[in-house]
């Protein structure tokens, strides 16, 4: 059963301040037991389905530059004086 | 001039000198002006520099330069394809004024064949809804009936088509997205097999199993459009290196000998009874047109809706990681906040749809609940696939309808999150075993509401899949959206 | 019993391109974020695309490390949320359905411990931190993604170290080992960067990060193994927890308060396809590897007749090995070897010693050729080496300036002999029934000609004229 506290852990997990817990709490308890049905499938051995490439065809080591109209990435973001990105203190 | 005309009459007009770029661009935008209080198709238009680029195509043409295939036929972007210039939004309160410093790979090819791309169109927020309700920007609205809903994702795609705002748009399909709003505006829409299209430059909502998709109001329009974006990317390491198809050559070749399978489970409880009749007169037509219906059975289906959110929302909740508002994203002064705190606070503009499927994801992967939800999922998704290889042993295309219900009201559902999931049921097998899958209009409803069918082909074989379509679309005579 | 466990992140530095872009791999000296794309600054819609010659690096040092490779190679997302990780989610590796990481249970051995290696997995170096600020109002942090995306390899050992000293040695041989591959530099700062876990017998595992050079990986074991060994004596349990080592105070310090229990949530990064890696690739590979260890150790004992002891010190020491391959002859390696690891080894032990010895190759060989040849004694020898490698003057002008000829001229030894006898005339009376009074006038005839008399010729002579007296 998901309460309160399971949302603000799972809010925790993915960063977002949920300021109305109730409004998932129903929701999300609800769409889960519903993914409960999974349960029963049975699992013995794994094959992924993901697509598969040979060594041969990946990228190759080269370098190239990324230029916005001819100027550095960094012009086209948030940036300070230095062209350092600021992010909050960490404690 | 009539702007209601596929994308082969525009070709045809515009090279043998019956209409000019420009006119044709600017009597879009005109009716796009007017339209779009009603419909709410477009986020963004761009409108300026697509007349000045029509202006210059049409000069290419009088002095006889080399023009690309696509002679400025007006194309719309669903707003989570970047756009170098124009902002791309996802319709998301995190991105309102994102302007990506590139072009997804679909686009470049689109600029590079001449295309117009005269504005961005809207989606559920990160593409997540079937019903472009979940956008900061407002629903769209379904052009047949704007009390009730485009379908979606890729509504402002299926409505900005379909009420001729453009002729070929390009969505993204996770689930059924560029489908269900195919379906519910009554146009063309086809989600590729999985590595077929690029998907640099796609923004990821659930990056193992969406693909870039194009919608039109003919099947050839979408067949034109996907010769233009196919193909491997060296920015994409999931495209297929496959030779060059084209897949407008031969497309009237009709389907007779083929065998089609029809989907048991899709056929049952749950499905509207004047979408079941639709479907099978869809088949009834199939069989006149010389191919051969039997039934046939997925029943890994039972578990397919809650494999699909499983897996979706777990990708979702690692790609919207990335966020965090600090290279990009709105303005919000981080001075006196701690890393965590700001980031939590700055990613609480993510609407509540986005949150409920980060919220889901984050629970599937944590630890103790793993295996007892993600893996069994990826055993699901591996089941399905294996089933549907199964079957593609022995025929060649699967017929279902497009989406179990008829159009909804905007409102009707919007509070039931499952029951919205569980409308996916048909659409998200294409997506999870990674093939090719269509959606032509099919039907009107005795509430004059689309019905689309959708067919299924193995990995692929979107060459004979849109046979398939164009064959079924010949035996349809369907009216367009009156304006 | 002391169990030490390493976890050590090696940069790929000799690579030109990033992990997953096309951003230059050496970020090193560049102005903040010159060197981004979307892709390493985690921009939307941007996709990670494998480097092949990552794949083929981190694989050589699988391979050397004696690790298994799997047929299906993949990458997954470690979800987490930092500054310095632009997705907030850092492409790994990690074994979860099945070994998938780029290497598994190797094992290397180091003075004939075998040190088991579990994991070998490529990923991604995440940007660089600057704290600017003091007060606690006015700090911030600043985010450079220079590095952001750079190929590293991380490399995880069973807890088979038993004192920190193998562990030195280890890291020695690893950063030799990275270097020879030709996949890494291990002396540029922060190329090689190790953390460990120590336990002591009844005792908790204590994780150690933080530390910022080989130097004081050792030093912070040798503080953590003393801290809980005192714990133990005083019978205070020892938690399990992660510490921090402290460089200005050399101490290890308890990770701030309660660093929560993180949840990763891994998941497959399908954005990467799994990546088949033929058995005939890992054949090639292995051709194009340079010989390992173990392979240098065999020839020196097998083909040159070193002694094994020898052989075990003088292979695993890049330096020194290397110096032994371009000096030594058929006839004169056991020289070589011995003169390099009982006479240099212990004159130059650092990097910056041995940076500093002027060595003239073919001096080194000349000098073993004239021990060998008994034209100089090992001891004259030794003082030649040093001033050898001192100068960097050839071997013989080092004879001539210092004077180390061997003396095995009959007329001038038969003369010192002489000399000797005289001095010591209750020895040589003894000489014919004791041989250690025999060994005993050798010895004064060795220092009367501070060693340069040939020690066989010199025995021949006392002999013969012993007989004859």
């Amino acid at each position: 059963m998901v309460d309160r506290k399971e949302i603000a852990h799972l809010g925790d997990l993915v960063k977002v301040e949920i300021d109305e817990p109730e409004k998932y709490i129903h929701q999300v308890d609800e769409i889960l037991k519903y993914f409960e049905g999974l349960d029963s499938v049975e699992f013995q051995s794994y094959k992924s389905v993901q697509k598969e490439i040979s060594y041969e065809d990946l990228r190759e080591d080269t370098c190239e530059e990324f230029l916005v109209d001819g100027k550095p990435l960094i012009e086209s973001l948030k940036r300070d004086q230095n062209n350092f990105v600021r992010a909050p203190k960490m404690i | 001039m009539k702007i209601e005309i596929s994308a082969t009459e525009y070709l045809s007009l515009v090279r043998s000198g019956s209409i000019s770029v420009e006119e044709f661009i600017a009597k879009t935008l005109d009716h796009v002006h007017s339209i779009e209080p009603r419909l709410r198709a477009y986020i963004t238009l761009d409108a300026d520099n697509a007349l000045d680029k029509a202006r210059s195509i049409d000069k290419k043409m009088r002095t006889g330069e080399k023009v690309g295939s696509l002679l400025g036929i007006p194309v719309s972007i669903k707003d989570n394809i970047c756009t170098a210039g124009i902002r791309t939004t996802c319709a998301s309160r995190m991105l309102e004024n994102f302007v990506a410093p590139y072009d997804a790979t679909v686009v470049s090819r689109l600029r590079q064949e001449d295309a117009i791309i005269i504005g961005k169109v809207n989606l559920d927020e990160f593409a997540m809804g079937s019903t472009t309700e979940f956008s900061c920007f407002g629903p769209s609205r379904n052009p047949w009936n704007t009390d009730y809903v485009p379908g979606g994702s890729s509504g402002g795609s299926g409505v900005s088509v379909s009420a001729y705002e453009c002729i070929i748009s390009l969505g993204s399909d996770t689930g059924g997205s560029v489908r269900s709003p195919a379906s519910f505006c009554s146009v063309v829409g086809l989600k590729p097999t999985y590595g077929l299209v690029s998907r640099y430059g796609l923004i990821s909502y659930s990056n193992s199993i969406e693909q870039i998709g194009p919608l039109g109001r003919k099947v050839e329009d979408v067949a034109l459009a996907l010769n233009v974006i196919a193909g491997h990317d060296l920015r994409d390491g999931t495209t297929s290196s496959g030779a060059k198809i084209d897949y407008v050559a031969d497309i009237g070749d009709g389907i007779e000998g083929k065998k089609i399978g029809i989907i048991k489970q899709m056929m049952g409880e749950g499905v509207d009874g004047e979408v079941i009749s639709a479907t099978e007169s869809a088949i009834a037509r199939f069989q006149e047109l010389g191919a051969e219906c039997v039934p046939i059975s997925l029943d890994a289906v039972e578990h397919s809706v809650a494999a699909y959110y499983t897996i979706a929302s777990a990708e979702a909740s690692s790609n919207l990681a990335r966020y965090d508002n600090l290279r990009y994203g709105y303005d919000f002064a981080s001075e006196g906040y701690e890393f965590k705190a700001y980031v939590s606070k700055a990613r609480s503009r993510f609407g509540p749809e986005v949150t409920r499927r980060m919220l889901l994801g984050a629970f599937v992967l944590s630890a103790g609940y793993y295996g007892k939800y993600y893996l069994k999922a990826q055993k699901v998704r591996e089941m399905i696939k294996s089933q549907i290889e199964n079957a593609f042993n022995s025929v060649d295309f699967l017929v279902t309808p497009t989406m179990p219900i008829l159009p909804f009201r905007i409102g009707e559902k919007i509070e039931d999150p499952l029951t919205l999931y569980l409308l996916d049921i048909n659409t998200i097998t294409a997506n999870l075993a990674g093939i090719p899958a269509i959606s032509v209009p099919m039907a009107f409803s005795s509430s004059n509401l689309p019905i689309g069918i959708q067919i299924l082909a193995n990995s692929f074989e979107e060459k004979d899949l849109l046979k398939a379509a164009y064959a079924l679309e010949q035996t349809t005579n369907l009216p367009g959206v009156k304006i | 019993m002391t169990k030490i466990g390493l976890e050590i992140h090696c940069q790929l530095t000799k690579l030109r391109s990033k992990l997953f872009c096309n951003c230059r791999a050496n970020y090193r000296g560049l102005p903040p974020n010159s060197n981004i794309c979307p892709v390493c600054a985690g921009l939307p819609g941007s996709l990670p695309v494998l480097n092949k010659r990552a794949v083929e690096k981190a694989a050589m040092i699988a391979l050397a490390l004696g690790c298994e490779i799997p047929e299906r190679v993949s990458f997954f997302r470690k979800n987490y949320f930092y500054p310095d990780l632009p997705k907030n989610f850092q492409i790994t590796q990690y074994n979860a359905y099945g070994p998938t990481s780029i290497g598994s249970e190797g094992n290397v051995e180091i003075e004939g411990k075998v040190i088991r290696m579990r994991r070998i997995q490529l990923e991604e170096d995440p940007g660089r931190l600057v704290y600017e600020g003091s007060s606690e109002k006015t700090q911030l942090t600043l985010v450079d993604y220079n590095r952001a995306g750079t190929p590293l390899v991380e490399l995880v050992t069973e807890p088979d170290f038993e004192n920190p000293r193998q562990v030195r040695i280890f890291l020695n041989v690893l950063a030799d080992l990275v270097e020879n591959l030709g996949v890494s530099d291990p002396y540029l700062d922060g190329a090689m960067r190790v953390d460990g876990n120590v336990s002591v017998e009844g005792g908790n595992r204590v994780e150690i990060k933080n530390v910022g050079s080989f130097k004081d990986i050792e030093k912070a074991l040798n503080f953590e193994i003393t801290r809980q060994q005192s714990l133990v004596d005083r019978k205070i349990p020892v938690i399990a927890e992660t510490r921090h080592w402290d460089e200005a105070r050399k101490i290890t310090v308890s990770a701030r308060s309660k660093e929560e229990e993180q949840d990763y949530r891994y998941l497959p990064e399908s954005d990467i396809p799994v990546i088949i890696v033929s058995r005939e690739k890992i054949e090639n590979l292995r051709k194009q590897m340079p010989e390992s260890l173990a392979e240098k150790k065999d020839r020196y004992i097998k083909k040159l007749g070193i002694p094994a002891q020898v052989a075990e010190v003088l292979s695993s020491d890049k330096f020194y090995s290397d110096l032994f391959d371009k000096t030594h002859t058929e006839s004169n390696a056991r020289e070589v070897a011995n003169l390099i690891t009982t006479d240099l080894m212990g004159v130059a032990d650092t990097r910056e010693k041995k940076s500093e010895l002027k060595i003239d190759n073919k001096a080194i060989s000349d000098l073993a050729d004239a021990i060998v040849g008994n034209k100089l004694t090992r001891n004259s020898g030794k003082i030649a080496l040093l001033e050898l490698v001192k100068t960097g003057k050839s071997f013989s002008e080092v004879i001539s300036t210092l004077d180390l000829s061997n003396v095995s001229d009959i007329a001038t030894l038969e003369k010192i002999i002489g000399e000797v006898f005289k001095e010591e005339e209750k020895a040589v009376i003894e000489a014919n029934t004791n041989p250690d009074a025999v060994n005993y006038i050798v010895g004064r005839v060795m220092r009367k000609t501070k060693g340069k008399a040939d020690p066989s010729v010199t025995l021949e002579i006392i002999k013969k004229m012993i007989s004859i007296k």
